[in-house]
This record gives structure tokens, sequence and C-alpha cells, in this order.
């Protein structure tokens, strides 16, 4: 190696020009990265396991740069992902290897396909790390609900790194990975990104193809992505967006219109009347006005705005995502793959199977679920919870008629310990208040970090989450850029 | 609000063995998130709206079968708890007199 790699300021536009120029190469860097990860995960659990085969990934990345710079000319450009590490959430398939979604029920799973966001990630020549701890089948906000281990904050280890994506933002803020696969239903990615001080992002939900991710409520799922800047994100996502014949809710570049009101700058919404709840710390709002005000000095326009109903995002999002959860984990049946448990017949396999197999709150959203879809509920729970969510949508795409962005905290608080909210269901329901309602309208959104909230004499970051039209991530790429000053 | 009985219901229809410290606390842990919900009977709903998610709209695909390769039915063979041949093994669900 010609130089020391600094990992706590690499980037990945940064990494591949070092690549290009023979600074170092895909082995070096996926040594730092193996280093790193001895040396921390022991205690962070950011992993569930890490692949035994990245030297060999990494190697094959190395030919392929080198056959590349000997080309020469044009073709010397090779992919900007090209030799670049990554983690992946538990809840990816990679062909021949063990996809959990940190479940007992699918603990010694071999995921038979690669999903296609995993596709892409290969054909662009990624090294895979390893894959990371989160919550059970990505049902909780705080990775407390795997079935292995809670993964700890690295600014923080008696925090809880956020969830279900806990493990993917623990890993890349433990400079563990230089970016990391995560999935977001209620804001997966977004609040674990914010906790650990990185930047999430959601897009508008068909983006990416969720082909090979596992189901938990389909009409919320999003695949998207950690990375340590703006930029980057931008990077990875040109990377694994588009249309894909598996995954029919795929959209392509030209489902929605582009639109802009602001003629030079992006106009930016704040719903004040959301941000003034109990519950949301002061150090929060602090960072929160501190941000709104350094974009007024940009040159941004602050507007006021109204979204009338989405303070019930929260009820509604508990009666549609359970609802949904029962349809899909109904497939966890002890028969065709996964755990079996053996009972005295085949009614009685499913019964145990599933006891054994499925975590507390898997089980309690099944039952919620089972619940608001039983006739005589099903109108007064899920029906309405549905009619909700459609006024909810209504309220963005009319305040959008106004404005480019909408800013909002990304979480009430900064991360709280371990422990504090597991009793309490709905505790845990409501850190999901900021996040949920872009994945109930999916729209798409980003969090980037604003600052820190002083705990017991912690730092711990905290973040801002800015939501856009559908299909205008370009918008988020451009304010989120602009805000950490990068460019 | 939800009783034990409806409780062993649900749980019934959803194939989950629950013991009874499981079903003293989902009782309790039910009570708390249907109390949490029930704020949606505030809002004055426009029923006949449907909750949706971006743009709707239908997507088509020919009606062939794609055939699966070798590797690929005993990968998926290879993940099942029991088998035989190349069948998927269960038991047996219709008693013989």
């Amino acid at each position: 190696m010609n130089m020391k790699i600094d990992l706590a300021n690499l980037t990945i536009a940064k990494a591949h020009e070092h690549l290009k120029k023979g600074d170092f190469t895909a082995v070096d860097l996926t040594k730092a990265y193996l280093d790193e990860i001895k040396k921390k995960n022991a205690e962070i659990n950011a992993y569930r396991e890490v692949f035994a085969d990245a030297l060999d990934q990494a190697k094959a990345a190395d030919d392929k740069i080198k056959a590349a710079l000997k080309s020469g000319g044009k073709s010397a450009d090779f992919s900007v992902l090209l030799g670049i590490p990554c983690a992946v959430k538990d809840n990816f398939l990679i062909k021949g290897r063990i996809t959990s979604s940190a479940s007992k029920i699918l603990e010694n799973y071999h995921a038979t396909y690669d999903a296609t966001a995993i596709a892409k990630l290969k054909e662009a020549g990624v090294v895979f790390l390893g894959r990371t701890n989160m919550d059970e089948f990505a049902m909780g906000a705080s990775t407390e609900n795997s079935a292995y281990g809670v993964t700890r904050n690295p600014h923080d280890t008696s925090r809880v790194p956020g969830g279900s994506s806990g493990g993917s933002a623990a890993a890349v803020a433990m400079d563990g990975a230089l970016f990391a696969m995560g999935s977001d239903t209620g804001g997966s990615i977004r609040q674990p990104a914010s906790f650990c001080g990185v930047v999430g992002l959601k897009p508008t939900y068909g983006t990416i193809s969720r082909y090979g991710l596992t189901a938990m409520a389909s009409s919320l799922d999003h695949v998207g992505h950690i990375c340590r800047t703006v930029s980057d994100s931008e990077i990875v996502l040109a990377a694994l967006r588009g249309q894909d014949p598996k995954d029919g809710t795929t959209i392509s570049d030209r489902t929605y219109e582009k639109k802009r009101v602001g003629a030079k700058k992006l106009v930016i919404g704040v719903p004040k009347h959301f941000l003034t709840g109990e519950g949301v710390d002061p150090a929060t709002m602090k960072a929160f006005d501190a941000s709104i005000e350094a974009f007024k000095s940009k040159g941004y326009e602050i507007k006021d705005i109204k979204l009338p109903n989405i303070s019930y995002s929260i009820a509604a999002y508990y009666i549609i995502v359970p609802a949904e959860v029962s349809a899909n984990m109904a497939r966890f049946d002890g028969m065709r793959y996964g755990l079996h448990v053996d009972g005295k017949d085949g009614i009685e396999d499913y019964f145990k199977t599933r006891r054994a197999g499925l975590g507390k709150e898997v089980i309690r959203r099944i039952l919620l679920g089972t619940y608001v879809l039983s006739s005589g509920y099903y109108d007064a729970y899920y029906n309405r919870a549905n009619a909700v969510r459609a006024m909810i949508t209504e309220d963005f795409l009319k305040a959008f008629e106004s404005v480019d962005l909408i800013a909002i905290p990304t979480t009430p608080g900064p991360a709280f310990k371990i422990g504090e909210k597991t009793n309490d269901p709905v505790a845990m329901y409501l850190e999901d208040i900021f996040t949920s309602p872009a994945d109930l309208t999916g729209l798409p959104a980003i969090s980037v970090p604003c600052g820190t909230a002083e705990k017991e004499g912690k730092k711990l970051p905290l973040g801002l989450q800015l939501i856009a039209r559908h299909g205008d991530e370009a918008a988020l790429f451009e304010a989120g850029k602009s805000f950490l000053g990068e460019e | 609000m939800i009783t034990v009985k409806e409780l062993e219901h649900l749980a019934v229809l959803a194939r989950i063995d629950l013991s009874e410290d499981d079903k003293k606390s989902l009782v309790k842990e039910f009570d708390s998130i249907l109390g949490y919900v029930d704020q949606l009977k505030k809002v004055d709903v426009k029923m006949d709206a449907e909750g949706r998610v971006g743009a709707v709209r239908n997507v088509m695909r020919p009606d062939i079968a794609s055939p699966v390769s070798v590797e690929d039915r005993e990968a998926l063979l290879a993940e099942a708890p029991d088998r035989e041949k190349d069948f998927i093994a269960v038991k047996k669900i219709i008693a013989q007199d």
C-alpha cells in the first residue's frame, strides 16, 4: 500500500479516485475495513456475519480495475462502485448466503437468488463485507428486537443505534463500511442514520426494486441506503434505481412529472404546528431551528405550511402495517423453508413452528393485524386507516403546490438508552412520528446530520429530515449537499 | 378492550401457540395500542378514499411459465425441512379410515 487509508474522512468518490490513481488497491481498502470491524464489532455488534470471501471479492475487483486502467483512454473509466466495500442488512437475499432477517425462523435459510438491488451492486463490482443486525423482520426502531442481540450506538454504547437498520447505520458510523444497504417501512433507514450521525436515504416508493427483500408491509416497504455524505448517497441511488419486471411497483423516470416552484433556489416548507408536541427534545428543536436559519442564510426561501392530518400518521401506520404484516408473515409455515418444529399433525406443526421461530414484536403485529382485518373491525380500523392515509397524502401534495421541500426533524430526540422503551410498544412506535409520513405517502426523504445533543457528557447526533415531491430525489440531494457544505 | 377469549381466537386464526404469560401481556399491550389508534375515530374521513402510495397503475406481464433450472430447483428443495425426491414432504392432512 502506498498511502495510509483515512477511513474517517473517506467517501465513495474519494476512494474511487485513489483506486484509479493506484494510491491503494481494493484489497487494501477491504483489509482496512475488516481491521476496523475486528476491533469494534465485538462491542458494537453491527455485523451478524462478516463474509469470509470479502478479500476474494476485493481481489476480483482489483483485477477489473487493472484491466480497465491498462486498456487506457475512455475505457480506463470504471464503475465508481467497483471495489467499494459495503454492508448489507440481513433482509436482502444474496444467493448462497444466509439471510435471516434477524429471526430464529430463518436462522439457517440460504438465499436461492440475488435481490435485484444486490444483483446491481454485484454488477457494479461492490465488495460485500457482511450482513448487518436489525430488528426481526425490520419490526422495531432500536435493533433490540433482533433474535441475535442488540446493536450498540458507536457514539455511546449504552444507547441504541436506532432501527430497524441499526446494524447498517452503526457499521457506517464506526468506519466499518463505506456505505450500507437498508430498508425503510416507517423510518428504518432515516431514524438510525440520525441516531448514528450519518446520511440515510429513503427514495420514492418504487424507485429501487424490492425483489429479494424480505417483505414486511408491502405498501410501505422501501429499499434505500446509508452513507457518509449526500454525494455518496446520490452515487449509490444512481446504481440502484430503475424499473424491474420482478417488482411491479417499480417506477420509471417518467412516472412523476418534474416540477419546481422556486425559480432559482428551492423553497422549503416547515409545518411548525407539527413540531410543538410534547416529547420533542428541546435540543432537537434547537438544532432544527438552527438548520432552518442556515438554509435562510444560504438564500433559501422558508414558508410556514400546514399538514392538517399529519398527526394521525402513527395511528394509521400501526393499523396498516400490522394488517400487511399478518399477511406477509403467513408464508412462514415450517414446511417450505426455514425452521420446522414437529407437532402431532400438520396443523400443530404450524402453531409450534411459528411460536418457536417468531419473536415477541412479530407475534404482536401478526395478532394485531389479524384483529384489525377481522370481520366487524375491518371498517372501523383498516378501511378508516387507509382513508386517513389518503388524506395525509393529499395534504402533502397540496403543500407541494407552494414548496419544493418540507423540513422536519428526523426523530423527536437523540438515541435513547438500551432497554428504555422495550416494555412500552406505543412509546417505541412514537419514535416513528416524524419518519412514518414519508412511508405512508411514498414521498422521498433524506436524513442528514444537523448537530448534537449533549446527554450525560456524550455528544449524540441529531438528524434533519428533508421530504420532496414524488420522484424528486434531486431536490433532496441539492439541498442536502448545500446544507452539509459538500462541493 | 380485548378479552383473553378474543385473543385466543386470533391466535388460532394466525396459527400461533400462546402461553398464559403471553396472553396476559398481549391483552395489556393490545389495550394500549388500540387505545392509541382509536384517535382515528375522531377524524372526519372520506371513507370512499383509498389509501394509495404514489402513482397507482396496472402492470401486466405475459401469462407464460418461466422455466426453472435444475440447480435452482435443487437449491429451493434443499431449503425444505423435509423432502422426498423432488417434492417437499409434508404430513398427511386427511385421515384414513
